[in-house]
């Protein structure tokens, strides 16, 4: 009997313990449960971005490790109402000095599901490659298509208010659209004093078109871009802008000795009161995608109108086009890539024609090594005339 | 319709724009009606039908819920999803991670 009592008041003491160690790891489910609801507020902070690291051997040079870039990109999400977003680029130059650049700064306040109202500096909406294509773990080459850079053909960026976002139209097609109002860009012309001579001739030299933090003429640009998805994997869109753009400033001053019209502070002087003249811009652009085949287009053309009333009377116009095929040789993690592209430019030695094969070795979706080589045709004697071996390691996170 | 001036051109664009601004939302909510419920299988297929158009698809295991949320915003922006597209998208990597 005494035994039996002994039994009966152990099992009351065991399952005394076993209640108090459930009521403990109920405390401690609800204790991490609160902690994973901390991550959700309101406000949401996120770093991504991407980093490159490049090698270059041209033909008429000696190969060298550089070019590296750590574009980190900032996101403050509030609710599901405003999102900040800004890409810096971070790099070094020739000399060693690091050199930062802010590509893109934007509130985008998501006014419904259909729109979304994006002020500040934002990347170009012409065409694909500079707002959706230009990060190095996106771009299956090492470099950007001739024209399709830093004082090419298409525009970089603009600083202004955009309306964007994207409209079902039944059936699996969608459709999606960019407007905006912006400063416009700043034309670019060259000074040359030839002896003998007692006037500078000017010309246009090049279209500054990344963002430009005022409106020198008072005249806005407008413009935008409509794709059009018809079925899943294929997008075309077709882009413009038009505007007023003014020349602002001299991108080079060549004096010859014997030249009598004056210093290069006269060439500078002779641009006030330059007036404004027309500026445009026209794009079209595709991107198809079948199982491991990736293949896409792009053609844009800047024009500046001529205008009487300036130091550079005449007119140009930048005008490049690409084509690029990639394909994904699975199930091994190789892709090949083939693009050509053709630059016209005002300047005989900034046009170029160039092929670029491509072989790329996926570690991961975002971690890719490239190896590429240019066969480039410019102006004789030109860099754009010689070809190159490029190899790129690039990481998006 | 020959344009001879730029003048014609900048109001050709700011009726462009503004055709844009009126039409948007209601073409929208004709073909698809608003907030409706986040769903993974949309999501899903708009993950896929979308994210190779410019780049190779992330793999959802890559982050965090809380992380694929301004992600897919910002991705809403740059590839001119819809609201409906976006909440279908982050249900879908917020349930495969």
């Amino acid at each position: 009997m005494q035994q039996q009592m002994r039994q009966l008041q152990q099992q009351i003491q065991n399952q005394k313990q076993t209640a108090d160690e459930v009521d403990t790891l109920e405390e401690k489910v609800a204790e991490v449960e609160g902690r994973q609801d901390e991550w959700l507020s309101d406000s949401i902070v996120h770093l991504a971005g991407y980093g490159e690291f490049n090698y270059a051997d041209r033909e008429d040079a000696d190969g060298s490790f550089g070019d590296f870039l750590f574009a980190p990109i900032f996101h403050y999400q509030y609710k599901d109402l405003m999102m900040l977003e800004s890409e810096l680029e971070i790099t070094v130059n020739d000399a060693g000095e690091t050199e930062t650049a802010l590509e893109y700064l934007t509130l985008d306040l998501f006014l419904n599901d259909y729109m979304t109202l994006v002020g500040g500096r934002f990347l170009s909406p012409i065409g694909q490659f500079r707002q959706n294509l230009h990060p190095s773990w996106i771009n299956k080459l090492p470099t950007a298509p001739p024209g399709f850079g830093h004082d090419g053909a298409a525009p970089i960026s603009e600083t202004g208010l955009q309306l964007r976002g994207g409209v079902p139209l039944g059936r699996g097609m969608f459709a999606n659209y960019a407007v905006y109002v912006g400063n416009g860009p700043e034309i670019l012309a060259e000074a040359h004093g030839e002896a003998g001579e007692t006037d500078f001739e000017f010309e246009l030299d090049g279209i500054e078109a990344e963002g430009m933090n005022a409106d020198e003429d008072g005249e806005k640009v407008f413009g935008g871009r409509l794709g059009l998805l018809p079925f899943p994997g294929l997008e075309i869109g077709i882009s413009g802008a038009t505007g007023k753009a003014t020349v602002t400033e001299l991108e080079h001053v060549d004096i010859e000795s014997g030249f009598l019209g004056g210093t290069e502070e006269d060439a500078e002087a002779a641009l006030s009161g330059e007036p404004d003249r027309d500026y445009d811009v026209f794009g079209v652009d595709f991107a198809w995608q079948w199982r491991g085949l990736d293949l896409r287009g792009e053609y844009v053309k800047s024009e500046i109108g001529s205008e009487a009333g300036s130091v550079a009377a005449d007119g140009a116009e930048w005008e490049s086009w690409y084509t690029q095929a990639a394909y994904k040789f699975t199930p091994t993690k190789l892709e090949g890539v083939l693009r050509y592209t053709d630059f016209d430019a005002p300047h005989a030695s900034s046009e170029q024609e160039q092929w670029m094969l491509g072989l790329n070795y996926l570690f991961a979706s975002n971690v890719i090594a490239k190896l590429a080589y240019e066969f480039n045709d410019g102006q004789s004697g030109a860099v754009t005339d010689e070809d190159a071996f490029r190899a790129q390691l690039a990481y998006g996170f | 319709m020959k344009m001879n001036t730029s003048h014609e051109r900048e109001k050709a664009f700011r009726t462009l724009a503004l055709c844009a601004v009126l039409f948007a939302p209601t073409a929208g909510m004709a073909g698809d009606a608003q907030d409706r419920a986040a769903d993974i299988s949309r999501g899903a297929q708009t993950w896929v039908n979308n994210c190779a158009r410019c780049h190779n698809p992330r793999d959802p295991k890559e982050f965090r819920d809380d992380l694929w949320k301004p992600i897919t915003y910002h991705m809403r922006v740059r590839a001119g999803l819809t609201g409906q597209q976006t909440r279908d998208v982050l249900k879908f990597l917020q349930e495969s991670n």
